[in-house]
C-alpha cells in the first residue's frame, strides 16, 4: 500500500513542479521517487511468504507482487532515463507526461497485487486510461492521433469484455474475492455455466490488453504510431503487468483440475496463434519498430506457456521470461530512439555499417537481439527454457515442438538487424549516444548476460 | 409479477423501436424511454440507488449529450452510406448465431437456483453506503487516481499548444 501511495504522491508532486516551472528538476525528482518506491517495495519482502491480505481482502502484497512491482519500477526507471530531452521535443507540457506515466505505474502496481476483482478492474482502467493519453501526446502527428483513437476504441471494447467476465464470475460465485471464488469452485458440486462464460470473457479481455492473437490487431498500428518511448513502456512494463494479473487470477482462483480442462485448450489455441502470427508477420517487416511490435505478439505466445502449464513454478517462469524480455526490449528501443532521432527513419537499411561507427551501440543491440531470439548465455534463452520445460512437464509436446520451430523463425528476423549492422557497409557518420543512453544500454546488457549465465538468483526468488 | 411482465414488454418494445426507427433523433428518444423502463426494473429489484443513478446519469446526462451530438452532426438518411447486401446477409447470419447461442445457453441454464443475496436490502442507499465505505473503501478511494489521471490527460490533450513542432 505504501508503494501505491508513494508513487501517486510522486505523480502529484511532479505535476506541481511543472506548475512552478521547475523543468530541470522533473526527471531527477521522478527517478529519486522511483528509487524510494523501489526500496519500499523490497521492504515488503517476506521470507516466510505468508503475507495477509489488507483492506478487507482488497490487496495481497506478497512476494509475487514484490517481484513484479520491483520489475515494473526498475523498467520504468530505465525507460525514464531515456526520456531526457525526449518530451521537450514533443511539447512544453513535460511535467504532465511524467505524471501520467507515474499514474500508469500506480495502476500496474495495483494489478500486480490485487486480491479482489474490483481492484483488478480499477487497476487495469488506471493503466489503460493513462496509456490512451500517452499514445496521443504527439498532437500534430497523424500516426499518433490514429494510434490513440484506435487504442482507445479497442481498449474500451476489451475493458467491456473483462468487466462482463468479472460480472459473470461474481454472478456465479457471489464474490469478487479471489479466495472466495476458489472456495466456490472447490465446494460446489456443479459449477454454474455462467462461470465458464465468465472465464472465457475474462480471458478475452486480458488477452486484448496483453496483445495475444487473435486479439492483437491493434498492436502493430498502436506501437508504431505511439512515441517510441511510450511504445517501450507499453510493450515491456504493461505486458508484464497484465501477465502478472493473468497469472494471479488463474493461479489463485481457477486452478482446479475441472476448470483447467476447460480453459487450457483455449489458451493452447491462443498461444499457438500468437506464435504463428507474430513470427510470420515479423519476417516481412522492413522497419525495426514494426518488427518489434510483431515480435512482441510472439513473446506473448511464449508467456502463455506458463499459464498452460500452471503450477507453483509458473510464477518464476513468467517473472524470468518477462524480466529477460523487458530488459532486452529496453535496449532495442533505446537503440531505435538513437537511430530514429538522428537518421529520422527506422528501416533496416539505416542500421547498415553501425558496427564500425558505433561499436558499443551495435554490441549491446546484438546482445539484446540474441536474448530476444533465445540464444544460450543470454537471459532470453533461460526464459524460453523454463517455459518449454513447464510445457513438457504437462505433456504439451506438440505445442513445444511448434514453439521451437517458431523460435527458429524468430532467430532469422532478429539477426537481420545484426547482419545489417556488421556485414553491410554504408557511408555514415557516427551517431551521438548520450550518456544516459550509454548507462541504460550497459546496465541492461550486463543484466541480460548475468541472468543468462547465472539464472539461479532470480529464478528461485519467488 | 404482472407488473414485471408489463415493464419487460415495454422495455423490449421500445428497444425494438430504437432499432427500427429511421430517424436517429427518434432512436435516441426511444432509447431514453428504454432506459426509463430499466429504471423501473431496478426499483422492482429493490435497488434504489442504482435506479436513481440510472435515472440521473444515463437517462439524464448521457442521453441528452448523445442527443445534442446527433443534432449537431445532422445525421440524415441520405448522408448514411448504404450497406451492401453481402454485409446485410453476414449481419443476419451473425445475429441469428448469437440468438441461437443465447437461447441454447438459457435452456441449458434452466431453472438453476439464482444466487440468493445475503442481504436483500443491499440496494438501499444506506446499506450501499455502508458497504462502499467499509469493505470496498480501497477501490472507492483508488478510483480518484483514475479520475485524476483522466482529467490531467483531458486537459493535456485539449489544451492549445503554443509551441509549433
Amino acid at each position: 500500500m505504501d508503494v501505491i501511495i508513494t508513487i501517486s504522491l510522486l505523480a502529484i508532486l511532479v505535476l506541481y513542479l511543472g506548475l512552478f516551472k521547475a523543468a530541470k528538476a522533473l526527471l531527477p525528482v521522478t527517478l529519486v521517487g522511483l528509487l524510494v518506491a523501489l526500496g519500499l517495495t523490497f521492504n515488503h519482502w517476506d521470507l516466510a511468504n505468508n503475507t495477509k491480505s489488507i483492506f478487507s481482502g482488497m490487496l495481497l502484497f506478497n512476494n509475487f507482487s514484490v517481484a513484479f512491482s520491483a520489475l515494473a519500477i526498475i523498467s520504468t526507471f530505465l525507460i525514464l532515463m531515456l526520456s531526457k530531452d525526449y518530451f521537450e521535443r514533443i511539447s512544453a507540457n513535460v511535467a504532465e507526461y511524467y505524471t501520467i506515466i507515474l499514474f500508469a505505474l500506480t495502476g500496474i502496481i495495483i494489478i500486480a497485487s490485487y486480491h479482489n476483482l474490483s481492484m483488478l478492474f480499477i487497476g487495469i482502467e488506471i493503466m489503460s486510461v493513462s496509456l490512451y493519453i500517452l499514445t496521443g501526446i504527439k498532437k500534430r502527428d497523424y500516426a499518433s492521433n490514429e494510434a490513440a483513437l484506435k487504442y482507445f476504441l479497442m481498449g474500451a471494447f476489451s475493458t467491456g469484455f473483462l468487466l462482463f467476465g468479472i460480472t459473470l464470475l461474481y454472478g456465479a460465485s457471489g464474490s469478487f474475492d479471489l479466495t472466495e471464488i476458489r472456495n466456490y469452485v472447490a465446494s460446489s458440486e456443479e459449477i454454474s455455466p455462467i462461470f465458464y462464460a465468465g472465464i472465457l470473457l475474462s480471458i478475452i479481455g486480458l488477452c486484448f490488453k496483453a496483445g495475444a492473437a487473435p486479439f492483437h490487431f491493434w498492436t502493430p498500428d498502436v506501437y508504431e504510431g505511439a512515441p517510441t518511448l511510450i511504445t517501450a513502456f507499453m510493450s515491456t512494463v504493461v505486458k508484464t503487468a497484465v501477465f502478472a494479473a493473468f497469472l494471479r487470477l488463474f493461479y489463485i482462483s481457477l486452478s482446479s483440475v475441472t476448470l483447467q480442462e476447460f480453459w487450457v485448450p483455449v489458451l493452447v489455441v491462443l498461444a499457438s496463434l500468437s506464435l504463428l502470427i507474430g513470427n510470420i508477420t515479423a519476417v516481412y517487416q522492413q522497419h525495426f519498430k514494426r518488427m518489434l511490435a510483431y515480435s512482441s505478439i510472439s513473446h506473448v505466445g511464449y508467456l502463455l506457456f506458463a499459464l498452460i502449464a500452471l503450477s507453483s513454478a509458473s510464477d518464476s517462469a513468467v517473472f524470468l521470461y518477462a524480466a529477460a524480455y523487458t530488459i532486452a526490449s529496453i535496449i532495442a528501443f533505446a537503440a531505435l530512439m538513437v537511430v530514429q532521432k538522428q537518421v529520422g527513419n527506422d528501416s533496416f537499411d539505416n542500421f547498415n555499417g553501425l558496427g564500425r561507427k558505433n561499436p558499443l551501440l551495435a554490441l549491446t543491440l546484438t546482445i539484446s537481439m540474441l536474448s530476444l531470439a533465445g540464444i544460450p548465455l543470454t537471459a532470453g534463452f533461460i526464459g524460453k527454457f523454463m517455459m518449454f520445460t513447464g510445457a513438457l512437464s504437462t505433456y504439451h509436446t506438440a505445442l513445444t515442438v511448434f514453439a521451437v520451430l517458431n523460435a527458429i523463425v524468430g532467430v532469422f528476423y532478429y539477426l537481420r538487424v545484426v547482419v545489417a549492422m556488421y556485414f553491410k557497409d554504408a557511408e555514415r557518420n557516427e551517431l551521438a549516444v548520450p550518456v544516459y543512453f550509454k548507462i541504460v544500454l550497459v546496465v541492461s546488457t550486463l543484466a541480460t548476460i548475468i541472468i543468462g549465465v547465472y539464472p539461479g538468483f532470480i529464478a528461485d526468488l519467488i | 409479477m404482472n407488473l414485471f411482465y408489463f415493464i419487460a414488454f415495454l422495455s423490449i418494445f421500445f428497444s425494438l423501436l430504437v432499432i427500427f426507427s429511421k430517424n436517429p433523433v427518434y432512436s435516441v428518444l426511444y432509447l431514453i424511454v428504454t432506459f426509463f423502463t430499466l429504471t423501473i426494473h431496478y426499483i422492482l429489484l429493490n435497488a434504489q440507488f442504482l435506479a436513481i443513478v440510472n435515472f440521473i446519469v444515463y437517462m439524464g446526462a448521457i442521453m441528452v449529450l448523445f442527443l445534442f451530438v446527433l443534432m449537431l452532426l445532422n445525421l440524415n438518411e441520405d448522408s448514411e452510406p448504404m450497406k451492401s447486401n453481402l454485409i446485410k446477409v453476414a449481419g443476419v447470419v451473425a445475429g441469428m448465431c448469437l440468438l441461437v447461442t443465447l437461447v441454447g445457453s438459457f435452456r441449458a441454464l434452466g431453472d438453476s437456483d439464482p444466487l440468493i443475496l445475503k442481504n436483500p436490502e443491499i440496494g438501499l442507499v444506506k446499506n450501499l453506503g455502508k458497504v462502499l465505505f467499509d469493505e470496498f473503501l480501497l477501490p472507492f478511494e483508488i478510483s480518484s487516481i483514475l479520475l485524476l489521471s483522466a482529467m490531467v490527460g483531458a486537459v493535456l490533450l485539449a489544451k492549445k499548444d503554443p509551441k509549433k513542432i
